[in-house]
């Protein structure tokens, strides 16, 4: 906290830009409770919310820990195929499933990491690519149990029980809130992260890796944690991708879902918190909109995308803040 | 609320956000006032097909024969004045799109069937979202999973041909007549998968020798190392179950090598759009299996009406064989909606169930335990002189007449009768 807002504490005095920054999660919620409203159709303002929650957890490996993962489909991935097979093979509940799902993210993204997070730069990049595509592989072959190029059918979970509460998962908007509820539970947590001690930690070593060693903290420890996290979040975006469309396909896993994340999350802005919900935002709207208008949209996407990164380098929702603050 | 700008950044800031909150709501109205004039007797059949993509050239084709459908059912009056409309949408070949668009087709265009779909694991995904809601699903392109009890849902048609069909029928013709030594060149996927199944499958009855299953990744560009390694097992017949580039490139590559001189080359499925793009020469005499070509308009009177209505429409351009499908597809389920005489999901299910038709290529009927429309295969094989235009690019050899005999039984797809 800064010292001005120690001797102002009327927050209204301090400057938006202190108060957005330090209830971020909870603005952040508000404006996902509302969303729908703005939406064209109700599942693309969940698929946004969960390629956005996909966007942040790879965001804290990519904008926080400075590290460039093409590998992360794999993570997004696991969590959706091991939600998916909860269901359709042991026919776990829904919150089990969710569970499984996260859990698939957290250890396929230790696997990876573990291997692949002593590599720096290029080399990480290519070193995650490899991998999640044996990642691929393995999903692609266990046909019996994740329905290969056919892809994994049957995710059907009618209702949401809670508390003897019973939500109708069918109905679009219940379906959104009932994800919007994990994703605002995701970014408080993820707030949380980035605030603590272990959040300092994770920017120092992005800023600067030896005088962070120099400090005492363990680099590749915090790099591997980090990654682990992400994997985490990852896992609960897939998850939730598994329960919204009911179907896991195979292309969940394939790189083009590795590079999408990369350009959601400049689109938005890396290393700010809502960058990446911004940017899944822009282009899965943009996507959806300029493609019921011609079948050439991905021309007009990516002449979009090149001035997006030619006039706002920090991404839109960086160069707000940046604006804002000034 | 922006009136009083003061110079903090805290300002600027919000006034931006304000034009960006105008913005988006502006963006956002033409969807709204699209809803409001929707009227609410329209029947509306949403049809996702992969418009962009490598299958975008097939898909253009199911759209403008879909639309011809829903055409002559609203200039005959439609449902005692109700017309019908066709809400296209672009699935990407991708089946979490697909999902996506089917969810959006559901929930905001409100349509009242679906019909669509150009790849097995989209019309998967497809089925499994309508199945769940209730609505009916007619899906226009090959796959033998729909078929099965796990994926099946009294929602669930299939108009187009399966694999099992396909091989079959290519399978029965070719081993009779050229040869008990088989050779497969198979693309390592779930559609090579399916159809060599059924190739050995009618092989048996026929006593064939498998020489040799070679597999090659999907998007290959060279057969070069390969097709020496096939013609070096002296087959009679040689089997290439691969789609779109991959066959045109084999096929190619197969008769520069001189492959077609001591043996027949078989394709399960033959596709128009293919043979045009890859020209007579590397196809020539190679024998496939089809779901429909517009040359058998002298033996039926249906596909005589089909084409003519779809010259008139579209400038004298002959329907393709995806494009026959998606007609088929959705008339069934406009005439269907007419025999019931309402919308009503469960009636127009029993008008379907209960409909024989002939629409565009003789006689069909859906099968009661897994409606898979039964219908004929057509055996063809590429022209390559006597053309009497660009259209005219296959010759029929043969008609494999409907008949559930072909189909895989209801006990093997796991329906309980």
């Amino acid at each position: 906290m800064t010292e001005r807002a120690i001797k102002q504490p009327d927050t209204t005095t301090v400057g938006w830009y202190e108060f957005a920054t330090r209830h971020r999660a909870s603005i952040a919620a508000l404006v996902v409770l509302i969303f729908p409203l703005a939406m064209p159709f109700t599942a693309l303002a969940v698929n946004i919310l969960i390629y956005g929650l996909y966007a942040l957890g790879f965001n804290l490996v990519f904008g926080y820990l400075g590290l460039l993962s093409f590998g992360h489909a794999a993570l997004f991935g696991a969590g959706a195929y091991l939600c998916g097979i909860a269901v359709v093979h042991f026919g776990w509940p829904w919150y089990a499933a969710i569970a499984a799902g996260v859990t698939g993210g957290f250890l396929i993204a230790l696997l990876i990491g573990v291997l692949a997070i002593r590599t720096r730069g290029i080399y990480f990049a290519m070193v995650t690519m490899a991998l999640s595509q044996c990642v691929y592989y393995l999903f692609y072959q266990a046909v019996d149990w994740t329905g290969g190029e056919n892809g994994l059918r049957g995710i059907n979970v009618r209702s949401i029980d809670l508390f003897g509460l019973r939500l109708d998962f069918i109905n679009p908007l219940t379906r959104y809130y009932v994800v919007a509820t994990f994703v605002i539970a995701a970014f408080f947590v993820l707030s949380r992260i980035l605030a603590s001690p272990f959040g300092a930690v994770i920017e120092a070593v992005r800023e600067n890796e030896m005088r962070a060693r120099a400090s005492g903290y363990d680099v590749t420890l915090t790099r591997l944690l980090t990654f682990v996290l992400s994997g985490g979040f990852c896992g609960l975006a897939g998850a939730l991708q598994a329960l919204h469309l009911s179907i896991v396909p195979i292309e969940i896993m394939h790189y083009e879902t590795s590079g999408l994340v990369v350009m959601v999350a400049l689109l938005g802005g890396m290393g700010t918190f809502f960058g990446p919900m911004v940017g899944a935002a822009v282009f899965l709207v943009l996507e959806n909109l300029v493609s019921l208008w011609t079948v050439h949209w991905q021309l007009i996407v990516g002449a979009i995308f090149i001035a997006c990164v030619l006039f706002f380098p920090t991404g839109i929702w960086g160069t707000l803040i940046a604006r804002g603050r000034r | 609320m922006t009136s009083k700008v003061t110079r903090t950044g805290s300002m600027s800031r919000r006034r931006l956000l304000t034009t960006a909150g105008a913005g988006a709501v502006l963006a956002v109205s033409p969807f709204r006032i699209k809803l409001v004039q929707a009227q609410e007797a329209t029947i509306k059949i949403g049809f996702p097909v992969p418009l962009t993509g490598p299958y975008g050239a097939e898909a253009q084709d199911q759209v403008r024969a879909g639309q011809l459908a829903v055409a002559q059912f609203n200039d005959a009056g439609g449902l005692n004045g109700r017309k019908a409309e066709l809400v296209v949408r672009d699935d990407k070949l991708n089946p979490g799109e697909a999902a996506t668009r089917t969810l959006e087709l559901v929930e905001k265009e409100k349509v009242n069937f679906v019909v669509g779909s150009l790849s097995a694991a989209v019309q998967l995904a497809i089925n499994n979202v309508t199945k769940e809601r209730g609505i009916i699903f007619n899906s226009i392109s090959q796959s033998d999973a729909i078929n099965e009890a796990s994926d099946f849902s009294k929602y669930t048609f299939h108009e187009a041909l399966n694999p099992h069909m396909t091989s079959g029928a290519v399978g029965r013709y070719a081993f009779a007549k050229f040869g008990k030594k088989v050779a497969f060149l198979t693309a390592d996927y779930a559609y090579g998968h399916e159809m060599v199944r059924g190739f050995l499958e009618v092989g048996k009855q026929f006593n064939i020798e498998n020489l040799g299953d070679i597999r090659h990744p999907l998007g290959t560009s060279d057969f070069s190392t390969v097709l020496p390694r096939l013609q070096a097992l002296k087959p009679d017949i040689l089997c290439i179950s691969n789609f779109g580039r991959d066959q045109q490139i084999a096929l190619k590559q197969a008769t520069d090598f001189g492959i077609k001189k001591s043996t027949q080359i078989i394709a399960p499925v033959l596709s128009h759009a293919s043979r045009v793009a890859a020209g007579a020469q590397a196809f020539e005499g190679v024998i496939g299996g089809s779901s429909f070509y517009w040359g058998i308009e002298d033996k039926f009177a249906s596909t005589k009406a089909f084409n003519d209505a779809f010259r008139k429409m579209y400038d004298g351009k002959v329907p393709t064989d995806y494009g026959a499908l998606a007609y088929g597809g959705v008339r069934a389920m406009l005439e269907a909606v007419k025999g019931a005489g309402t919308v009503d999901t469960d009636k127009v299910i029993a008008a379907l169930e209960a409909l024989k038709y002939d629409y565009y290529k003789g006689p069909q009927y859906y099968r009661k335990c897994d409606h898979q429309s039964v219908q004929s295969v057509l055996i063809v094989k590429s022209k390559s002189r006597d053309m009497k235009n660009d259209a005219d690019v296959f010759e029929v050899l043969s008609t494999e007449e409907p008949n559930e005999k072909n189909l895989r039984t209801c006990d093997d797809l796991g329906h309980k009768s």
